[in-house]
């Protein structure tokens, strides 16, 4: 506050000669204001609008219809609740690729933020060339969902690929990690996980925001490594946390690319990489089956807004805010 | 806080109300108008034909089709062809692979840039003949707009669904069992020969495994065109109307036959034929070496030769050759809501019946399907993997039995779950009995919707 009032006394005297001016210029005052703020708005909200809203909401209709992709819209019929039903009740693909999704995100999604904290933990110290090194860990999320990253695990992970080579070298006998019912589903956890550069510098960020004097502090009075960092870094850092995790659960949950690159498209083998937005794709593009994958669409918005409600109402008995302190 | 922004501030939420009511009404109106308008839109001409073929207005026909490079170039060539006979007439063009091709169509189709002329095949055809996505050219055919006259009749009929003639057969194949020659050879083993039985077939792989250290074949118990001739070799068939023609317990031998076959080690590990199952025809085990036979179509051949430099033989499916039969290989469709479909029609009655056109296409959509136009090419083709493939084809034609009804909607689910039941059925998940029940509980459901 100290310093947000401090300049007011020179624009103080400007502000309520220039705006009575203003008013009286154009006749109606703020409602112009804000209608020349909606003018500029305009090309974000025209965006909002033709790209996001009004799609969202057709498609939140035509999941009530048996819309397939061909059908003229004018012959789409009205079905109730019928894909939902089938959804819940009939479908067995769709609770399989539920199952796979849920596995996919409780797996993936803590080893991948274990890792980013770990090694920004480690890159959180000044050390001649850890610049380098902070750039390498987060070269990979960089790649982000690209195709050829896919594309390349995909060879990278087959009987013949490179990751055998390297276990033959140990005398290890490898997998056909990929194209194995039992392994493909972690070769993509692998991949999630390897991605863990975006929330590593989150969590740098995170670090070099703690104070310095707390760990002299606890030093001074005999806590080890281990407690300061239990009882310093973690609660420091757990707004941190909170923001990461809610944010690689929602990515977590989403995965597409690699699942559909891997499979070819398919969720193979026998559906082991069957994940939700894969099913979905399937669904509704190769099947023509785009009422019912809108229903699909949206009951997973649905559960994606109930777990990240679960994560917000948990977060008050371990989410520790230091500025809170001070009021 | 300052005293003179404070009633902007005070009427800030009221406005934001109204504005966002305001918005939100507007909002809804849009979404029900739109469907509305678009829909109207696209049943917009539904009657008159477009400019003539006579007429030298400027025309743009849009066409779509999936292939390699190699058909990209033929088939332009073909369409300029056209051109330089109807300069007026010119083409927009697009091609992609395979893979993603039926999502690309849907959607364009669903967007309102639906192509004038579009590549189709049996697994689709029905389900947009269905939905109303292509021409009816019945009319055109009877009045000689589309001459089909020296078609086979079992061919064009095969593109009729309900009465209609939903796309113009574009090209014959039928199933061609590949087979590695040099590796045969190399190890002083026989060739498979025509006629041979499923069990004699098996037999025949399995020494090859054990002689060249190759697996003998591909295991084709996912492949729904094997399973298919199969079954009609035991008086079955994959479809009767709208439902399968096949019960649990064929499906149950199908696979069974096969667990036998791996068991013997006829054919590769359940991963490697994941692999084979999974991938485009580049990739086919007998061209990245994986196997020693492959499951294919006949006009393939050129395609799987261009990736490998061993020498390739091709012979019918094991069992009597007379469950196969003269397929479509793939259709030339018009959109209905074409603004030219009498000038597309012409196109595709040049492109079948012109041989000139049809010599620069060859054989790379399967034999040309004007019997005349296949003749010519026959005598002029160089390409050996093209010779073969006409050599064959033209030696199995007389054995063809009847062609089968064109595979309802459902088809594409129908293939993958067969992909799904015989997977679980080698990667041991489950016996072949239990494979089948889920299977054809799948395929029941799918068809029936």
């Amino acid at each position: 506050m100290a310093l947000t009032t401090a300049p007011s006394p020179t624009v103080e005297p400007q502000r309520p000669a220039r705006a009575p001016a203003r008013r009286r210029g154009r006749g109606r005052g703020p409602r112009r204001e804000g209608l020349a703020g909606y003018v500029f708005l305009s090309p974000w909200l025209l965006g909002l609008l033709g790209i996001t809203a009004i799609p969202m909401l057709i498609s939140l209709y035509l999941s009530f219809t048996d819309y397939e992709v061909l059908t003229p819209l004018n012959e789409v019929k009205w079905v109730g609740l019928a894909n939902y039903r089938r959804m819940f009740t009939q479908d067995q693909s769709y609770w399989h690729a539920v199952q796979v999704t849920v596995k996919f995100a409780l797996i993936a999604v803590p080893l991948k933020l274990a890792a980013a904290l770990g090694v920004a933990l480690l890159l959180n110290r000044e050390r001649r060339g850890v610049g380098v090194f902070r750039g390498l860990f987060y070269l990979p999320s960089l790649l982000g969902s690209s195709v050829a990253l896919a594309m390349i695990w995909r060879s990278m992970f087959n009987r013949e690929g490179a990751v055998n080579g390297f276990l033959g070298i140990f005398g290890i006998q490898g997998q056909p990690w990929v194209n194995d019912p039992t392994w493909a589903l972690g070769t993509l956890m692998v991949l999630a996980i390897w991605q863990f550069g975006a929330p590593m510098v989150i969590f740098l960020a995170g670090l070099k925001q703690i104070p310095t004097e707390l760990y002299e502090a606890a030093a001074v009075d005999g806590a080890g490594r281990m407690r300061r960092f239990w009882h310093i870094t973690l609660p420091m850092l757990s707004p941190v946390i909170f923001f990461n995790l809610v944010l690689e659960t929602i990515h977590g949950f989403q995965g597409f690319t690699a699942a559909f690159v891997i499979s070819g498209g398919t969720g193979g083998p026998i559906d082991s990489t069957l994940m939700y937005t894969l099913n979905l794709y399937i669904k509704g593009f190769t099947e023509y089956e785009m009422g019912y994958a809108a229903a699909m669409a949206w009951v997973f918005l649905a559960a994606i807004a109930v777990i990240t409600a679960i994560f917000f109402s948990t977060g008050r008995y371990w989410v520790h805010y230091a500025d809170g302190d001070d009021r | 806080m300052h005293p003179a922004t404070s009633p902007a501030v005070t009427a800030q939420p009221a406005r934001d109300h109204r504005t966002s009511r305001r918005a939100l009404r507007a909002l809804v109106a849009a979404v029900a108008v739109l469907p509305l308008a678009l829909g109207s839109a696209a049943c917009g001409n539904d009657n008159a034909g477009g400019p003539s073929p006579q007429s030298t207005d400027p025309v743009e026909l849009s066409i779509f089709w999936w292939g390699g490079e190699g058909r990209a170039k033929l088939t332009e060539q073909a369409l300029a062809l056209y051109t330089t006979k109807h300069p007026n007439v010119t083409f927009k063009k697009t091609w992609q692979a395979n893979q993603g091709y039926f999502d690309k169509l849907a959607t364009l189709i669903t967007g309102g840039d639906a192509p004038c002329i579009y590549q189709i095949d049996d697994n689709y055809l029905t389900e947009y003949a269905d939905r109303g996505a292509t021409l009816d050219l019945t009319s055109y055919k009877d009045s000689g707009k589309l001459d089909l006259t020296k078609f086979p009749e079992s061919l064009w009929k095969y593109g009729v669904v309900d009465g209609k003639l939903a796309g113009v057969a574009f090209g014959e194949n039928t199933q061609g069992l590949v087979y590695n020659k040099t590796l045969l050879q190399k190890n002083n083993l026989p060739e498979p020969t025509v006629g041979m039985s499923w069990e004699e077939f098996i037999t025949w792989a399995e020494n090859v495994s054990k002689v060249a250290k190759v697996p003998g074949t591909m295991d084709p118990s996912a492949d729904y065109k094997a399973f298919w001739v199969w079954l009609r070799q035991q008086g079955k068939d994959l479809y009767k109307g709208k439902e399968p023609g096949f019960t649990e317990a064929d499906v149950a031998a199908w696979f069974t036959l096969w667990k036998g076959a791996r068991d013997r080690g006829a054919t590769p590990t359940p991963d490697v034929i994941h692999e084979g199952n999974a991938t485009d025809i580049t990739k086919q085990l007998v061209v990245t070496g994986k196997a020693a036979t492959s499951w294919v179509w006949v006009n393939q051949m050129p395609e799987l030769k261009k990736n490998t430099k061993d020498e390739l033989g091709v012979i019918s499916y094991p069992g009597n050759p007379s469950a196969q039969w003269g397929r479509a290989s793939m259709y030339l469709s018009v959109f209905k809501n074409c603004a030219a479909k009498d000038v597309a029609v012409d196109v595709i009655n040049f492109l079948a019946n012109d041989v000139e056109a049809g010599k620069v296409l060859g054989t790379d959509r399967g034999l040309p399907s004007n019997l005349d136009v296949r003749k010519a090419v026959n005598d002029s083709v160089t390409d050996p993997a093209m010779k073969l493939s006409i050599q064959v084809e033209n030696e199995l034609a007389g054995k063809f039995g009847q062609a089968p009804q064109v595979p309802p909607k459902g088809h594409s689910t129908m293939r993958s779950e067969l992909i799904k039941a015989a997977e679980n059925v080698q990667f041991n998940r489950a016996t072949p009995e239990k494979a089948a029940a889920d299977f054809l509980a799948v395929v029941k459901a799918a068809l029936a919707k």
